[in-house]
């Protein structure tokens, strides 16, 4: 039995629902895959402390939050791209509102992403998302503020996406 | 659930299926080897030192530096990279005191978007004849195609899909010249080979899929592949033919001498280039590849002051009024889109160049 099973086995359970994880945080798909990549090479050389330790999970989110704001960190040189903008498309209301959503994610700064992602998507409390991002409980709930406040600003036709009671007590 | 929730779950649904497993344990030993190859050559560094140091020290003198090449940068892997920002050569060693040039250590590298470097020692540098040996990108800088001397063929890589293919049409590696070209379509399936720039010997354009090939006329260089036509240019005349990847199609002529031609734009019929041989005067020229007219001469402004740098080409279109002019110095290479009513520059990205990289190869710009 190859000692990198229990990890084959790990990655092959969670890979799907940590990339859409790291699909949120990027907005690309390729630069959620290399995002993914590298996180998961960093958890297979620790795999045996993690494994023994029972959190392989937390540990590979907390990763993947920290090295998707490490690399927003780094310079961004613009990307040539050779898929040219969309005209002339209809898409239906949701089709919309995602594509509105994801151009209001990519103007917020890399932690209000995250906390985003991990507040309302992953359903994370305050203090395991104030462990995934390294930070006090407190600095996730003004960030989350501010990043609502920011996404109101972005996109006022979204803001009834963001009127639900939990959202608004979250924010408060 | 919340309507936010609901919304954020719709996006990450268009998260791309993947299988990680494998990548990351390969990942994973691959680095564990480079850092005991790197423990193991400090360990040789520091006790070979000591000796001498402790031994030895009258022999200092005469000892022979023997270079050790600590290299950590990774191949190519054989799976999935994600897409490539741009290919270059290492540089030449220069060893001074005899002064020596080593080409011996030059090979391609590629850096993807995220910003990893791999080598790539399966793609010929250069011919036994000392002919440099291009690479190229496809346009979205998915695939990769380079020339392999072990299949005697260009081998086409999908670092997104992680596949690969070898082109069943054998190109013998004395065919390539000197300024040979090379250029890929966006899904891989095209390959134009141009054994020798400038020259009359014909080219090829390959299917690597089918192993279908046909002849392309010598007098033309391959510009780009895109949406199923190769763009080909006839200097001096200035002809420009519009091939289909089927055979067909006719050369349109200019009213004027002009090179450095950027790939078709969106609207499928204009074209961006310099006239020659003013194409140092930084004015950019458009033109219709339909009826040959000059459309417009645009000024370029914003574009570095100083004489320490130049024009050295066009590449894609970043939307149909900005086209990629790609500007080079002795340290950097530099791209700006050049918005062509206004002229004006605007930096998109920057490249090594100098003693860093040499050879850049863009995506889908044919390279030589």
């Amino acid at each position: 039995m190859d000692r990198h099973d229990d990890f084959r086995e790990f990655v092959l359970a969670r890979q799907q629902g940590l990339m859409r994880t790291a699909y949120l945080l990027t907005g690309d798909a390729h630069l959620a895959e290399d995002l993914l990549q590298s996180v998961l090479i960093k958890v297979a050389r620790r795999w045996s402390k993690l494994s023994g330790d029972g959190s392989p999970e937390a540990y590979t989110r907390k990763a993947l939050v920290n090295q998707y704001i490490s690399w927003k960190r780094r310079p961004q040189p613009e990307v040539l791209s050779a898929d040219l903008p969309e005209h002339g498309t209809c898409h239906d209301d949701a089709a919309l509102q995602r594509i509105m959503l994801r151009q209001a994610l990519a103007k917020l700064a890399p932690r209000q992403r995250a906390v985003i992602v991990l507040r309302f998507w992953e359903d994370l409390t305050e203090a395991q998302t104030a462990e995934a991002l390294g930070c006090a409980p407190g600095t996730v709930k003004s960030q989350a503020h501010r990043a609502l406040a920011r996404l109101r600003a972005l996109a006022p036709e979204l803001a009834y996406l963001l009127n639900d009671p939990e959202i608004v007590e979250v924010a408060r | 659930m919340t309507r936010l929730r609901e919304a954020l779950d719709g996006i990450a649904a268009e998260a791309p299926l993947v299988d990680l497993a494998d990548v990351a344990v390969a990942g994973h030993r691959r680095r564990r080897r480079a850092t005991a190859v790197l423990a193991a050559v400090a360990t040789v560094a520091v006790v070979g030192a000591a000796s001498v140091a402790v031994t030895l020290p009258w022999q200092r003198a005469d000892r022979t530096a023997t270079p050790q090449r600590v290299d950590t940068v990774a191949d190519l892997p054989d799976g999935a990279v994600g897409p490539i920002a741009y290919a270059f050569q290492t540089p030449c060693k220069t060893q001074s005191n005899p002064l020596r040039i080593d080409c011996g250590t030059v090979e391609w590298r590629v850096v993807t978007r995220s910003g990893r470097t791999y080598r790539v020692p399966q793609a010929l540098v250069s011919t036994a004849k000392d002919y440099s040996v291009p690479v190229a990108i496809s346009r979205d800088g998915r695939m990769l195609v380079y020339y392999s001397r072990q299949a005697q063929a260009h081998v086409v890589r999908d670092l997104v899909g992680g596949t690969q293919v070898t082109s069943p049409v054998t190109v013998k590696e004395e065919r390539i010249g000197v300024g040979s070209m090379l250029a890929l379509s966006d899904d891989g399936r095209y390959v134009i080979f141009d054994p020798r720039e400038g020259s009359k010997d014909p080219g090829v354009l390959i299917d690597v899929r089918t192993g279908r090939h046909r002849p392309v006329d010598g007098k033309y260089e391959v510009v780009s592949i895109k949406g199923g036509v190769a763009e080909l240019v006839r200097y001096v005349k200035t002809d420009l033919w519009q091939m289909p990847v089927a055979g067909g199609g006719r050369p349109v002529r200019f009213d004027g001498r002009f090179i450095m031609f950027s790939e078709i734009a969106p609207d499928g019929r204009t074209v961006a280039a310099f006239e020659f041989p003013d194409h140092t005067k930084r004015r950019l020229t458009v033109l219709d590849a339909k009826t040959g007219r000059t459309l417009r001469k645009v000024p370029m402004r914003g574009l570095p002051s100083g004489r320490d740098g130049a024009v050295t080409g066009t590449a894609l279109w970043t939307s149909g009024r900005e086209v990629v002019v790609v500007y080079g110095t002795k340290d950097d290479v530099r791209t700006y889109a050049v918005n062509i009513d206004t002229g004006k520059a605007r930096q998109v990205a920057r490249y090594p160049a100098g003693g860093k990289a040499q050879q850049l190869v863009l995506p889908g710009v044919a390279s030589q």
